[in-house]
């Protein structure tokens, strides 16, 4: 067979909005899902029952859900509500609901590693929870949290792959948009993988070269998840 | 709107054969995953430089790019690529798999780092031939104490297995599909699929930090 890669080409707009469209919402919901994480991590190592079971039960809910099925709750259940959310919106929102659980396992993983003796010291110095928290637990946590981190970052943004079945144009989405165009369902996904692991590589390069400057533990965080 | 749990129940039999199914899929790609990972573990380790590149390429690969362009890919470009026509099913199922492969490689190096050097030796001295280094002494060991991370990358196959439905298996997240399409209820069809997933993925990552705990109990 033949390969007609300048079909690919012809219809390159599409998949250069697809790229922004995939890096967009990775750049939006990242963050957020830190933000999220660290409060529900907060919650979730809180000496407080009523406080720390709403995490227990949001962290377990996403982590035992697959991706989609949210994804379908949120777009599919919500307008029988009279919430009507665009799919981009649907996105960022699920995105960062579900790395925000993993994010906080991560974060409690690494108060965890924090020697206990430093949160008695900062107690007896008579610092307050807030302050203590966020002045000294929080710096020491780069180093463990940097890795793990990385690649929960790294799998948000190969699932926003997932946003192509509710309409979100992004990358997958333009290659089925191509591929309905041109009937070359090879050379279109094929190049789309290409995008997506020189996207995935260039990120762990930037993690790593960044790492290396913490000076980060290297885990074998390979393994946590995709 | 007022959620109709009682009408929909006694629908829900798709549902259950779907979930049946989502398992079946889940098992047999689990399988093919811990063969391709024990194949690429076994090439990391080769003398041949250009084996070890393809099996650290194939590894980039696969934790490079999305399950789902990984499941296209196998549904809509192996068939032009090779001639080899495999229906949706089988392709499936080898996606998933060998996506896991690379996942379950990557246990399998954690726990092949932790077994001395020396036994590679030993074995090499008794004079066992390769492949009984390997299989009768290696592999043994390493399985026996990644068996949690196994378990929990059982969990991990059975939630990518939604994806499947992009490539018409009529697995659980289909058969809801379907059956909202059907019933026009999708908030009691989504939560009730949703209730599924999460007691099968809740039970098998429950069972992993069980074995874990006793794997912890019987180490020095």
């Amino acid at each position: 067979m033949e390969f007609d890669f300048l079909a690919i080409w012809d219809h390159r707009d599409i998949l250069i909005a697809g790229v922004l469209t995939t890096l967009l919402i990775s750049l939006i919901s990242i963050p957020i899902a830190i933000i999220l994480g660290a409060g529900t991590c907060l919650l979730r190592i809180s000496p407080k029952r009523t406080m720390r079971w709403p995490a227990v039960a949001y962290i377990e809910l996403m982590r035992n859900i697959p991706l989609l099925i949210l994804i379908f709750m949120v777009f599919y259940a919500l307008p029988f509500y009279g919430i009507r959310i665009s799919g981009f919106t649907t996105g960022i929102i699920c995105l960062s609901a579900y790395g925000a659980a993993y994010f906080a396992e991560i974060f409690r993983g690494g108060v965890e590693a924090v020697p206990k003796g430093q949160f008695e010291a900062s107690r007896a110095l008579g610092l307050k929870y807030g302050f203590y928290m966020r002045r000294v637990i929080f710096p020491q946590l780069y180093s463990y949290v940097f890795p793990p981190g990385s690649n929960i970052a790294l799998t948000m943004i190969k699932e926003s792959s997932l946003l192509s079945m509710i309409t979100v144009t992004e990358l997958t989405y333009a290659a089925s948009d191509i591929n309905g165009r041109t009937f070359a369902p090879v050379e279109t996904f094929a190049t789309i993988a290409l995008i997506y692991w020189g996207i995935s590589t260039l990120f762990l390069k930037l993690a790593g070269s960044t790492q290396a400057r913490l000076g980060a533990h290297d885990s074998n965080s390979a393994i946590a998840l995709r | 709107m007022d959620l109709q749990y009682l009408e929909i129940l006694p629908r829900t039999e798709p549902l259950f054969i779907g979930m049946l199914y989502t398992i079946f899929v889940g098992i047999i790609a689990c399988l093919v995953g811990i063969i391709v990972g024990t194949a690429l573990l076994m090439m990391r380790n080769n003398r041949i430089w250009i084996v070890r590149f393809i099996a650290n390429a194939y590894g980039s690969f696969i934790r490079g790019t999305p399950a789902l362009v990984q499941i296209l890919i196998f549904y809509y470009a192996l068939a032009p690529l090779t001639g080899i026509n495999i229906g949706p099913v089988t392709a499936g199922i080898m996606a998933v798999g060998f996506n896991s492969g690379a996942y379950v490689a990557e246990i399998l190096r954690g726990g092949l780092s932790r077994i001395p050097k020396g036994q590679f030796e030993a074995a090499a001295a008794l004079g066992l031939p390769k492949h009984k280094v390997w299989f009768k002494v290696i592999l043994p060991q390493v399985f026996h104490s990644v068996i949690p991370l196994l378990v929990n990358e059982f969990t991990m196959v059975i939630k990518i297995t939604p994806l499947l439905s992009t490539i018409t298996l009529v697995e659980l997240t289909r058969a809801s599909q379907m059956l909202y399409n059907e019933t026009f209820r999708p908030v009691e069809v989504l939560t009730i699929t949703a209730l599924i997933y999460f007691v099968i993925c809740y039970a098998i990552s429950h069972f992993g930090e069980v074995l874990q705990r006793r794997s912890l109990k019987f180490r020095p």
